[in-house]
């Protein structure tokens, strides 16, 4: 594992691995899967509650009992508006001025809405979050989101629980050039171990994932492999991958080649 | 009586009254919620001095998975 610390958020966590906590068989089947994941940061969310429910709030208090940073998310606002009184609320909450900012602008794709994200955005800087924007992967968005004073930008490999992997992968390259000191994390579409190693390659500094480990067959096995990938992909980064060619070029030496000319 | 929304359904309660009347007289007794009143945020800190109306709009939420 690479020994390299990473800052995030105010935080300095070894982890680059970013873990949903929905969709699981079991709250114990998370529970499992988040620790053996290594991941020390937990995305949650706020939904309406009932008068008197709420009581054994079991996934909760195994989250809260994990000892591990917790994102809330605005999933669900459509509205810039929406996310900021959502973001508020989880502050209240969940005690953590982090907020994963997300604005839905379609319904099928669930590609968030840029213009409500940058607007949400620059309001919720200003009230003193720390915004992790989950976006597209259009380069004018994230230079949007940049000037408004975010300091981490989360482009997605492709729509949300898709399995789909990284769509574009040029379009992230261009935003991880455009933006060397920022935070960034390639977020939703990740489906294979080999998608988040791939992220990582290109120099992301985190990636974030639910549905992947959690519709696995085996989430728990599943979350290990993701753990290892992240680690691989980054390890692969901070090494330095060699440089493509466009002609074949043997690795094994050609002097000495037997039979070479015999005929001649 | 008045009319108000919450999470969605209209709800008769049985008057105006503040924000920490409303949680007690809905039987909110469980901790851990947030609360806000036609699409904006209430902080605990203000909920003696917000007043819910007749047709006001009130959403309380809570801690769920997420991705």
């Amino acid at each position: 594992m690479s020994n390299e610390q990473w800052h995030i958020g105010g935080k300095t966590l070894k982890s680059r691995l970013l873990i949903g906590s929905a969709l699981y068989p079991s709250p114990a089947n998370m529970e499992d899967a988040i620790k053996i994941s290594k991941a020390e940061i937990v995305t949650v969310s706020l939904r309406r509650q009932a008068a008197g429910e709420g009581g054994g709030n079991q996934f909760w208090d195994i989250i809260k009992s994990m000892g591990i940073e917790v994102l809330p998310n605005t999933a669900g606002s459509h509205s810039a508006k929406e996310a900021i009184t959502t973001a508020q609320m989880a502050r209240e909450v969940f005690g953590t001025n982090w907020v994963k900012l997300e604005v839905i602008g379609d319904q099928y794709n669930l590609q968030p809405d840029p213009f409500e994200t940058v607007k949400a955005a620059e309001i919720l800087i200003k009230e003193g979050f720390e915004v992790f924007p989950y976006t597209t992967d259009d380069l004018v968005v994230a230079k949007r989101l940049a000037d408004v004073g975010c300091k981490i930008i989360m482009p997605w490999g492709s729509m949300i629980g898709s399995g789909k992997g990284l769509m574009n992968p040029d379009n992230l390259i261009a935003i991880r050039k455009q933006f060397p000191d920022l935070q960034l994390v390639v977020d939703a579409g990740i489906g294979k171990p080999s998608h988040a190693t791939e992220a990582m390659e290109l120099g992301y500094d985190g990636v974030l994932l639910n549905s992947a480990i959690a519709l696995a067959q085996d989430p728990v096995t599943m979350a290990d492999a993701f753990r290892l990938a992240v680690e691989a992909g980054r390890l692969g980064y901070e090494a330095g991958t060699m440089q493509k060619r466009e002609f074949a070029s043997p690795s094994t030496p050609t002097i000495g080649t037997p039979f070479w000319h015999q005929f001649d | 009586m008045i009319e108000v929304i919450v999470n969605g359904k209209r709800t008769a309660v049985s008057s105006e009254m503040n924000v920490n009347e409303l949680v007690q007289e809905l039987k909110y007794t469980q901790k851990g919620f947030a609360l806000a009143l036609n699409g904006t945020f209430v902080s605990i800190a203000t909920y003696e001095s917000t007043v819910i109306r007749d047709n006001d709009s009130i959403e309380i939420l809570a801690p769920v998975q997420g991705g």
